[in-house]
């Protein structure tokens, strides 16, 4: 038993081994916003060593995933929107990249919407780059945009002796800056990041026991949060951090408990014979809404924390699950089915308003919100393949993710890192 | 609390112990070597051979399958999103009760999975209410449920990778896996 343990340990603990330039995950733009804003994205000109990175494309590829640009190279006479810029080497590891966002249509003393410089090390291009998408995104839509933002998923790897290898992966938003946290050839699920960004948890069956761990990002270090027989899962971080919400069954039926991460006290806050599951706070931290099927299939239930009070929040569809709150905490984000496919959706809780964000075509699964509210970002199959799908909320855009190599399911997006 | 220092503590050693090991654990990978159990892995390697000499087509952990004809009938199948046992499987699960009564120091583990669809950690759920429903009927029938262990892996080791009602169907089952021999 031991030795099969740190076997399974072996490929898990050596963390950040690599660090692939490559995407793992590669977007390719479905459906676009019809209004998309037309930019042109001029190339920068280097002075001194080339660079590998190329700031200005990836700015380019940030914009036009979005869904919400339409990126032209240096064709200007396309649009009045451009970025141009410059890097420039200043040392022998520094690099100085400036740009601007110019209006071509306000006069000369208006025309310039944004100009910045920053000077950073030859490992920060990248990160700078998306900086700078960040800024030009929020300039131009009022909305804080997520390229600076990471993605946790899980890789599967099908080994030809028929094993499969699960791997716990974080990358940037775009894909690239792939790094392992862990990986097992047992189940990793339901990774969630904390609000800070700096911890990850997880569920994970390591030794054939369901347990929940939470991982340091930056180290790697990890710390066993729960190992009770049967049921360790769907961990969830309050907003403040301080507390988790998580699933226990105790062999009995699988119940919704509250730790507090400083004091180490669990609270139990549904007790039932029901499947209770997928705990999900409210942004202000008062109730969490969570999947049971005590009225027989799975609904959406809302739990006020103070009193405990329990009601249900979705009746359109007869399976509905996996909720989460849009940061404005407006809206939920479902999985939700009728009689067809699974599909995400969002429901509007002022309202009651229920509206379909996928028509992949295929099954849809565990849905993960961008900070911004603006995307989210789930589960999804392709040409026989678990792959990541991104929807934008209002349903305009659609994005799909495929892995490089093996498949990729149960994603979770990171909060802002900045 | 104690208890969960104390596992803190050992994980932690194991760490150690991996990094240090990971040269020599190569061949412990195999979950095969050294067991007689007949675990669900046992079934994956003999479905490995299947494949070999080209029974089957694309990954497949292959316990549905190759269990589906076996004599001493190990695997279970559920309707989508139930949980109730199948008449059929009763005389099968009554034979295990048999077996476990008979051998009071037999260990098992009854794994519950789902198909793909809905939602992972729901799936989880449900795949235990089925572990849970075999799990009953051995105790109904006396046996001491110190022998059984449930685990429930939800849809997160599928019996047929694809997407048809067929794949699901293997998918949506509860093992019978032993662990320890009485």
């Amino acid at each position: 038993m031991m030795r099969k343990y740190i076997a399974m340990l072996c490929m898990g603990i050596a963390m950040f081994i690599t660090s692939s330039a490559f995407a793992i995950l590669n977007l390719e733009l479905t459906r676009g916003i019809a209004g998309a804003v037309p930019i042109a994205v001029h190339p920068f000109p280097v002075q001194g060593d080339m660079p590998r990175e190329d700031v200005a494309a990836i700015i380019s590829n940030d914009l036009r995933n979005s869904g919400r640009f339409k990126v032209y190279g240096d064709d200007s006479k396309k649009t009045d929107t451009k970025v141009v810029g410059r890097v420039l080497q200043v040392g022998d590891n520094k690099y100085q990249v400036s740009f601007q966002l110019v209006d071509a249509l306000k006069d000369a003393e208006q025309s310039v919407l944004l100009t910045r410089n920053y000077t950073v090390p030859y490992s920060e291009l990248r990160s700078v780059a998306h900086h700078i998408s960040d800024l030009i995104f929020q300039q131009i839509t009022g909305m804080r945009g997520v390229f600076s933002t990471r993605l946790a998923y899980i890789v599967l790897q099908h080994l030809p002796n028929g094993q499969t290898r699960h791997i716990l992966e974080i990358s940037d938003q775009d894909g690239y800056n792939a790094k392992p946290l862990l990986a097992s050839y047992e189940p990793i699920m339901s990774p969630a990041w904390a609000p800070n960004g700096r911890k990850i948890a997880y569920v994970s069956f390591e030794n054939r026991h369901t347990a929940i761990y939470i991982q340091d990002v930056a180290t790697g270090a990890r710390r066993l949060v729960s190992q009770v027989p049967g049921i360790n899962g769907a961990p969830a971080w309050s907003p403040n951090g301080n507390k988790l919400a998580l699933v226990l069954s105790k062999n009995v039926s699988p119940n919704i408990y509250v730790l507090d991460l400083m004091t180490g006290q669990m609270m139990q806050l549904t007790n039932d014979y029901y499947i209770n599951t997928e705990p999900s706070w409210s942004p202000d931290g008062k109730s969490i809404v969570f999947t049971s099927n005590r009225s027989g299939n799975p609904q959406i239930y809302k739990m006020n924390l103070a009193d405990r009070a329990v009601s249900r929040v979705t009746y359109e569809g007869k399976y509905n699950a996996r909720a989460s709150y849009t940061p404005d905490g407006n809206r939920l984000v479902v999985l939700n089915q009728d009689s067809g496919l699974f599909n995400i959706g969002t429901l509007d809780l002022d309202t009651g308003m229920f509206r379909i964000l996928t028509n992949s075509g295929s099954d849809s699964q565990s849905p993960t919100m961008a900070p911004n509210g603006a995307m989210v970002l789930f589960g999804t199959w392709y040409k026989g393949q678990n792959v990541l799908g991104m929807a934008a909320t209002d349903g305009s855009i659609q994005l799909r993710l495929p892995a490089r190599n093996g498949e990729v399911q149960d994603p979770a997006w990171s909060p802002f890192l900045s | 609390m104690q208890l969960k220092k104390l596992a803190q503590v050992l994980l932690v050693a194991a760490s150690v112990l991996a990094i240090s090991a990971c040269t020599h654990t190569k061949k412990n990978m195999n979950p095969n070597e050294g067991s007689s159990y007949d675990d669900p892995y046992d079934r994956t390697q003999g479905a490995q051979k299947a494949q070999a000499s080209g029974a089957g087509s694309g990954a497949n952990y292959g316990d549905g399958v190759s269990s589906k004809h076996a004599t001493s009938k190990d695997v279970y199948y559920f309707d989508f999103d139930r949980s109730v046992v199948k008449s059929a499987d009763m005389p099968a699960i009554y034979a295990k009760a048999d077996y476990l009564l008979a051998h009071p120091k037999a260990k098992i583990i009854l794994e519950g999975h789902t198909d793909p669809r809905g939602s992972r950690e729901y799936n989880v759920g449900l795949g235990e209410r089925r572990a849970n429903a075999i799990a009953d009927i051995l105790k109904a029938k006396g046996v001491n449920p110190d022998q059984i262990r449930m685990l429930s892996y939800g849809a997160e080791r599928l019996a047929a990778q694809g997407h048809s009602e067929e794949d699901y169907q293997m998918d949506r089952r509860a093992i019978f896996a032993r662990i320890q021999q009485g």
